[in-house]
């Protein structure tokens, strides 16, 4: 855990200070944004989403051991948060279905173009939510194996083959061995 | 032979978790007062947690009042009934308690009060 971290966690917990646990958010609210934003495909959603998973964040943060990066902490609070919602609302079954549209009607082929932000979101369709979820954390957040066992609750063998199986996923839908070389 | 064929593989999937890494890439996005917001949620969220507790018992106090003071007139009843039908020294204790208990219930509210108040100071 990074030093500056724990010295604001600690003074959020033994102080109830606010002020240092917004330091705490601006500087984690880029990386819970992205991969929730990742994860619904709705940005809106993801931000209210994010707020949500901070202020859950808040309420849990006397029962954060210290183990492990802060980041990974709240990226499984915002897996959670983001599980909770969808269980709730039937919302991001149309939005999956939206995308998962387009998916099919564009993407035949991956090609690293200007549009990096369709091509992931075609590249993400194809995936299920707990192959997006991991992919995401391992990916885009540059979470570990261990780090991503912990924050989903899986045994770390089966993030490595989710992760396997979903590069294989995207090697044989976007024929990625094209752009191995460059 | 082999060396170079794991060499080789392992350099494939270098390559492709690049690819994949280069794509995932996030953009940072900026703060635009999204902390600002979700610490003023966050103290929000304190004050209702805080006012809570006394505006229950203000509002439990205010519903209970009427009946309280019912039964505080049928316990008086009660008790001068008793006093007339049982010898005095048997019912000494209970009519002093009932007595009392209109103290009691200032006593009580002017604890959550004070817990109250010392909860605010605290913090």
């Amino acid at each position: 855990m990074c030093a500056e971290d724990s010295l604001l966690v600690a003074k959020a917990v033994s102080a109830n200070d606010t002020a240092a646990f917004g330091e705490l958010i601006r500087r984690h609210q880029s990386q819970i944004r992205n991969f929730l934003r990742k994860l619904s495909g709705d940005e809106s959603l993801a931000d209210d989403l994010a707020q949500d998973c901070f202020l859950h964040a808040w309420n849990k943060l006397r029962g954060y051991s210290g183990r492990g990066s802060f980041i990974g902490w709240l990226l499984k609070i915002a897996y959670t948060t983001f599980l909770q919602s969808k269980r709730r609302s039937k919302r991001y079954g149309e939005i999956l279905e939206e995308v998962g549209h387009v998916a099919e009607i564009t993407s035949t082929r991956y090609t690293q173009s200007n549009e990096e932000v369709s091509d992931l979101e075609r590249l993400l369709a194809i995936l299920s939510e707990e192959e997006r979820a991991v992919v995401v954390m391992s990916y885009a957040c540059g979470l570990s194996h261990r780090e991503i066992s912990e924050a989903t609750g899986m045994p770390t063998g089966t993030v490595k083959s989710i992760i396997h199986r979903s590069k294989e996923k995207i090697r044989t839908r976007f024929d990625i061995k094209d752009h191995q070389y460059g | 032979m082999i060396s170079k064929i794991i060499n080789m593989a392992d350099k494939l999937k270098d390559t492709e978790d690049q690819l994949l890494e280069s794509l995932f890439a996030n953009e940072a996005l900026a703060d635009d007062g999204f902390s600002k917001l979700v610490v003023r949620r966050i103290r929000r969220q304190i004050w209702i947690r805080r006012l809570a507790l006394p505006v229950a018992m203000l509002v439990g106090g205010t519903i209970a009042i009427k009946p309280l003071t019912q039964l505080a007139g049928i316990g008086s009843q009660l008790t001068e009934t008793a006093v007339k039908l049982a010898p005095a020294s048997s019912l000494e204790i209970p009519a002093a308690l009932t007595a009392q208990l209109p103290l009691a219930m200032t006593l009580v509210g002017c604890l959550a009060i004070g817990m109250f108040v010392f909860r605010l100071s605290e913090e």
